[in-house]
């Protein structure tokens, strides 16, 4: 029983770290998403050839290499040595900078399909009413496309609630990362393998909850179509 | 007096030219027809007329005053073409309703947001109410347009193209959506309309309707009017060869 309080109370404190990750993730890349899409929409070709081609890379490429490469070649290239601060503090700037890039790409992809998944008839049945561009979009077009948002969102919401274990490659430490500290030794235990495990049970709880807050959301959504 | 008068209209979308030429006028109170085969510009005049496409060339005006010249950039102005719109009401041949709105939202959204401080807003609902109520649709206020059948659906936009009292209302052929049994209610409320003196310009593949409600028809081939004149003598007794044709080959189908 001892043993258990003491794993519990080791996997909340990484599990601290994963929902940091988390939310810093989302906040930094929903508002930053919608910018690159703007980009990837622009009617300004090489603005839009540039961000695509930057989409594209990132979206082909692996997060676990982008976390490599962002926290390890600044410190190569740069005159100045890496930008990161030292410490963990730095390690964790570092992993959710290439967090944020990385589903900030995914994101505008989403976004993307979103505005542009709303029939131009909507805007112009708008414009011959005569509203004003800003109410078209606040009043007509935004929740069509919240509406197309919000299942694809969910999914790759989802998806980054996993994907945060991938920062443990530079040492970030959140749950996998406390529980896997148990087979060495942590907290005066070692060889203890069932902790590492057990970190499913939160995955799968906060996906869970997650799951049912966008089901909630898409059915709140569905007294239209 | 004249309430619209288009003069020398000319459109082209890149190379081709869509528009040529194109000139009439229509009275107050009076319904033209507009016929034509497809891809031969009816869409993009109607489009014209409601500054949803900007034409090269020509003049467009309402009651003796120029809305639209294009030689004029001072008319195009961003600001005022919003309310020049309001001239004209569109019908589209996909309804495009607001999804998210009920059929009566969807009548009243324009006005409301009109309403600065929302003084009129139960005076806006009557309204709103009223104008479902002579479409035929006084029980389907509440419904959402995915509750709606199309023909509900067409007569719901027809009625939040009359909310805002345009001038002239426009209809997109606004049968061509809909599964054949549903064409005869929104056939029927746009024959109501012209009872009542409403001015309209109704692009329509409807024969039969086009020569019994309209005042005048134009017969458009290729971006020209080919032929113009009262709707029984164009549609009845068409002088040129190629209204003619386009004619018969309507009969046969
Ligand atoms: N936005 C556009 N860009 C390029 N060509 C267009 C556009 N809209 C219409 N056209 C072309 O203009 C011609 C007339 O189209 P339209 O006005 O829709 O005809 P109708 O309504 O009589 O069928 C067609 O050849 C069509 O392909
Ligand atoms: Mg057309």
């Amino acid at each position: 029983m001892e043993q258990f309080t003491t794993v519990i109370g080791a996997l909340n404190v990484g599990f601290y770290q994963t929902l940091k990750l988390f939310f810093v993730t989302l906040l930094g890349s929903i508002p930053l998403g919608l910018v690159v899409s703007f980009g990837s929409m622009s009617r300004f070709a090489p603005l839009r050839w540039l961000t695509r081609t930057v989409v594209w890379v990132i979206r082909g490429t692996p997060l676990m290499l982008q976390l490599y490469i962002i926290f390890f070649i600044p410190g190569m290239v740069l005159p100045g040595g890496s930008p990161w601060p030292a410490g963990y503090s730095g390690r964790f700037l570092a992993a959710s900078v290439a967090f944020i890039i990385n589903y900030a790409c995914y994101f505008s992809e989403i976004y993307r399909g979103g505005i542009q998944g709303v029939p131009a008839g909507q805007q112009e049945a708008g414009l011959v009413l005569g509203l004003t561009k800003r109410q078209i979009f606040f009043k007509v077009t935004l929740l069509q496309m919240v509406k197309r948002i919000v299942p694809p969102m969910s999914n790759e919401i989802i998806t980054l609630v996993k994907d945060t274990s991938l920062a443990t490659v530079i040492s970030i430490q959140e749950i996998i990362w406390a529980g896997k500290a148990f087979l060495k030794s942590s907290h005066g235990y070692s060889g203890l393998m069932w902790p590492m495990f057990f970190t499913g049970v939160y995955f799968l709880a906060f996906s869970g909850v997650l799951t049912l807050l966008f089901d909630a959301l898409e059915k709140k959504l569905d007294y239209f179509k | 007096m004249a309430l619209l008068e288009v003069k020398n209209i000319e459109k082209h979308f890149g190379d081709t030219q869509v528009l040529r030429d194109i000139s009439f006028s229509l009275t107050e109170g009076q319904a033209l027809a507009i016929i034509g085969s497809s891809g031969s510009g009816k869409t993009t005049l109607l489009r014209c007329l409601n500054f949803l496409e900007t034409p090269d060339s020509g003049t467009i005006a309402v009651r003796d005053k120029v809305i639209f010249d294009a030689a004029d950039p001072t008319t195009q102005l961003e600001g005022e073409v919003r309310e020049k719109r309001l001239h004209f009401g569109l019908v589209f041949q996909n309804f495009n309703l607001f999804p998210q709105y009920t059929a009566l939202q969807n009548v009243t959204l324009a006005l409301h947001l009109r309403d600065e401080g929302n003084k009129h807003r139960e005076a806006i609902d009557d309204r709103g109410r009223e104008l479902l109520e002579q479409m035929g649709l006084a029980d389907r206020a509440g419904h959402y347009p995915h509750q709606l059948s199309g023909g509900q659906q067409q007569r719901v936009a027809i009625a939040r193209a009359l909310a805002l009292k345009p001038d002239i209302l426009c209809f997109d052929e606004p049968t061509s959506a809909l599964d054949p049994e549903l064409t005869g209610e929104v056939l029927k409320v746009i024959r109501g309309l012209a009872e009542q003196k409403t001015t309209m310009i109704i692009v329509t593949h409807e024969m039969a309707f086009a020569r019994d409600v309209a005042d005048e028809v134009i017969f458009m081939d290729e971006g020209v009017i080919v032929e113009q004149g009262p709707a029984r003598e164009v549609i009845g007794n068409p002088r040129e060869e190629r209204t003619r044709q386009f004619l018969s080959r309507y009969s046969e189908t």
